[in-house]
């Protein structure tokens, strides 16, 4: 305890980023339903961002700073928990708090009137804290504690509305997922703790860490004295992914991702930007020098697939919020091949940008919807107001909304002057330049990432033409009568602010070249690449030529209504709008057998361990009866004159007790107390 | 540093709880969260002290066993609140005031 007087500033500002939104989490969680308003949480989450600016300011490119504190012992080993701000934790604590921070905005005047808003904001601020906490984390056991406090608070906030089945279900599937990845971790954590006896990341990943310097020959993993066969490592590496694939939505885990969009729609976008699957990502990157060469490749073709699946699903899709939910998978692949290829800065850089953007696209659909149900319910229509086929025509209405979405869009495009433009061409040019090194095979991973980006510039172009060019599609909308509005300036000023955010000024001054940008250059580069000049040129031309062509074709057929009928609506067309069938073999091939195997337990259980207990049962009657009657004749006889002498007894003392088992309780709570009063008087010496 | 009082404290504050939920509450479910709570609090105690165990962890086998014994409790418990639901349609406490008789 006695440590606490000498924290160090930086630290004292990380406990304030960590403690405000547990505080207030805490008020929330007494105050109920009184506390209505989200007044204490966007202070709290304010006040973080202060704190984390200032820590920003201090840390960023200069000292590491670490501080601990012994925690608890178990025998001999003892744990420590403490805090840890380098280059990555500080970078991401400004992006929580910046992300989070237009969310709570957003979230006033977007929740405004819900009937549980007050549990809304107690599972906002406790989001917050679990992120923050496993931000900041300097052992492997306080970021699972994080990890998993993340993975429950979104559990509450994806059934925030739990009297919808369909939210129901949607938390259970995401929750269930969370735990196969959380089983990962775990694993992983164990064999790191039965290597190297701590759980400390500055000891384990530091510069002259301990799993840097341990050895391994390809046979043997071996660290001081202790040693383990070399698959060990692979094993750990992998478990880790697991973990990170469930968290940040990797196939073949990425179904919740769709699911969680039953949540409301500034929590969906907290969830893509800022809280929770980009715990995934910054976990891969900060036990990074853990992996070997197996672990990356499989990380980096992982990710590809998972890239170029997800945007191929959201080609298709009808649901305004689904669309953005696989683009969300398909630009968390991209981070992931970012990591495969060792290039972990990029893999920040992007999540960074992602981040912005994305959290913009939510908010902007938000607005949208919000619209849409306010239309339903004037005009009493029997609609979806989550479906793009009853938008249309929304510029004209919400100019704003439509400017801002633009922005964004154009950022997840990867088109010049966005941060998306400098993120992607990162990736995709890293990737190339990997792909040299490598056998020819292992340049599907590129190659699929350039298709890949052409479909993003395709979907998020029919998402942006549909909703905001050509007519309104509901008839009433259309005339004359003004039903839709422009969002409120509550809702479009934290959208404002995250627009400014996606374009490139923030990142570098060149909006051009993504090596002048100050994130990439804040993390050290594992093993340089050798810089191929021809890939700077042509990566990005083909990027942006195949998008604008994509975008192209986008407005021919939605914004002008030239759509091809008829002829596209072919196998490929149903295979990816089922969402690649995965749902149907999920339930087909893991839950229906799981049922039938319980049923098989269950008729066991019921015919073969019950029929023995009833055998058993049986024969232990037949005794009863025998001995039944032998009491009856016998004992009873005595029996009952002293029972009815109780029976008199009990009616005198019985008063008011009636029956009511806890009164019985209490009175023995009582009188045990008595006996041990009486009893410490009489015996203490 | 955390010591043995800070254990026995929480420990203390959580079979209060625990009591006062099996006294207070009209649920039959929160009265089962109570009694949880007692035996978790035991079970802390027994951790708590064995660490004066020297090396043979008694305390913490011993902790062990009765987890799994208040697992097993849970099931029987809830097995019964749901036959008594059925019978009562009510699992509130003071409904189910059979034993006056």
């Amino acid at each position: 305890m006695d440590q606490l007087s000498q924290i160090s500033t930086p630290v004292l500002a990380a406990l304030i980023v960590l403690c405000a939104p547990l505080i207030s989490f805490g008020l929330s969680a007494i105050a109920g339903k009184r506390l209505r308003s989200g007044i204490p949480a966007t202070v709290a989450i304010a006040i973080s961002l202060l704190a984390a600016i200032f820590i920003f300011a201090t840390v960023w490119n200069g000292q590491q700073v670490h501080q601990q504190t012994s925690w608890f012992r178990i025998g001999e080993h003892s744990f420590k928990a403490g805090i840890l701000l380098n280059n990555l934790s500080a970078l991401l604590l400004l992006l929580v708090c910046a992300i989070a921070l237009p969310v709570h905005v957003y979230s006033m005047v977007y929740m405004k009137g819900d009937y549980g808003i007050h549990r809304y904001w107690l599972y906002l601020s406790l989001f917050c804290f679990a992120m923050l906490g496993l931000v900041m984390a300097d052992s492997l056991l306080l970021m699972y504690i994080g990890w998993e406090l993340v993975g429950f608070a979104s559990y509450l906030l994806i059934g925030f509305w739990f009297t919808r089945p369909a939210a129901i279900k949607a938390n259970k599937k995401a929750f269930l997922i969370n735990r196969i990845g959380d089983l990962g971790f775990l694993i992983g954590i164990a064999i790191i703790y039965t290597q190297f006896q701590t759980l400390d990341l500055v000891a384990l990943f530091g510069d002259h860490g301990m799993v840097r310097e341990a050895f391994n020959d390809g046979v043997e993993w071996r660290y001081a004295q202790h040693a383990m066969p070399a698959f060990w490592l692979t094993i750990a590496g992998a478990a880790f992914f697991l973990g990170a694939m469930a968290k940040s939505a990797q196939f073949p885990f990425h179904i919740w991702l769709p699911d969680a969009m039953e949540g409301p729609t500034s929590v969906s976008s907290l969830i893509h930007a800022a809280t929770m699957v980009a715990a995934g990502v910054f976990m891969l990157v900060r036990i990074s020098p853990l992996f070997d060469a197996q672990i990356l490749l499989l990380i980096g073709a992982i990710g590809a697939f998972t890239a170029l699946m997800a945007a191929t699903i959201a080609l298709t899709q009808q649901d305004i919020k689904k669309i953005l939910a696989f683009s969300t998978i398909s630009q968390l692949g991209f981070m992931m091949v970012a990591i495969g290829i060792g290039q972990y800065g990029v893999a920040i850089f992007h999540l960074v940008t992602h981040a912005f953007f994305k959290c913009l696209l939510f908010l902007s659909a938000g607005a949208v919807i919000h619209e849409m149900q306010h239309v339903k319910e004037t005009l009493k229509l029997e609609l979806d107001p989550q479906d793009i086929r009853n938008m249309g025509g929304l510029r004209r209405y919400m100019p704003h909304t439509f400017r801002l979405t633009l922005v964004a869009a154009l950022a997840l495009a990867g088109l010049p002057l966005t941060a998306g433009y400098l993120s992607k061409d990162a990736i995709l040019i890293f990737a190339f330049e990997w792909a040299e090194w490598q056998s020819a095979w292992w340049k599907f991973i590129p190659v699929s990432l350039l298709v890949t980006s052409a479909l993003t510039a395709f979907y998020i172009a029919r998402l942006v033409f549909k909703v905001f060019y050509g007519k309104p599609r509901i008839s009433a909308i259309g005339q004359g009568t003004n039903y839709l509005h422009e969002a409120p300036r509550g809702m479009l000023l934290p959208m404002l602010f995250l627009g400014l955010c996606s374009l490139f000024p923030l990142f570098s001054y060149n909006p051009l070249l993504f090596e002048d940008t100050w994130i990439i250059k804040g993390f050290e580069l594992p093993e340089t690449l050798e810089r191929v000049n021809i890939y700077h040129t042509v990566v990005p031309a083909a990027v942006n030529g195949l998008a604008i062509v994509m975008i192209f074709i986008a407005w021919r057929w939605y914004a002008q209504g030239k759509y091809p009928q008829g002829s596209l609506r072919g196998r490929l067309y149903e295979f990816s709008a089922a969402q690649w069938y995965l749902n149907v073999m999920y339930e087909k091939g893991i839950v229906k057998p799981l049922l039938k195997v319980s049923k098989m337990l269950y008729a066991f259980d019921r015919t073969i361990v019950d029929g023995l207990v009833d055998t058993g049962a049986g024969t232990v009657r037949w005794f009863a009866n025998t001995a039944q009657w032998l009491d009856r004749a016998l004992v009873d006889g005595l029996v009952n004159g002293v029972g009815k002498a109780a029976v008199f007894a009990g009616g005198v003392l019985r008063g008011s007790r009636k029956g009511k088992i806890q009164y019985y309780l209490f009175s023995m709570f009582l009188v045990l107390l008595i006996v041990l009063f009486v009893g410490l008087k009489i015996f203490s010496p | 540093m955390i010591s043995l009082t800070h254990f026995l404290l929480v420990s203390a504050l959580l079979f209060s709880t625990g009591l006062y939920a099996v006294l207070a509450k009209k649920n039959a479910i929160l009265v089962l969260v109570g009694i949880e709570l007692m035996i978790n609090a035991a079970v802390l105690n027994l951790v708590a002290f064995g660490r004066y165990d020297g090396g043979l962890y008694g305390g913490q086998t011993f902790a062990l066993f009765a987890i799994v014994l208040a697992a097993a409790a849970v099931a029987v418990a809830l097995a019964i609140i749901l036959n008594v639901y059925k019978h009562y349609k009510s699992i509130n406490p003071d409904d189910i005031n059979d034993l006056k008789d």
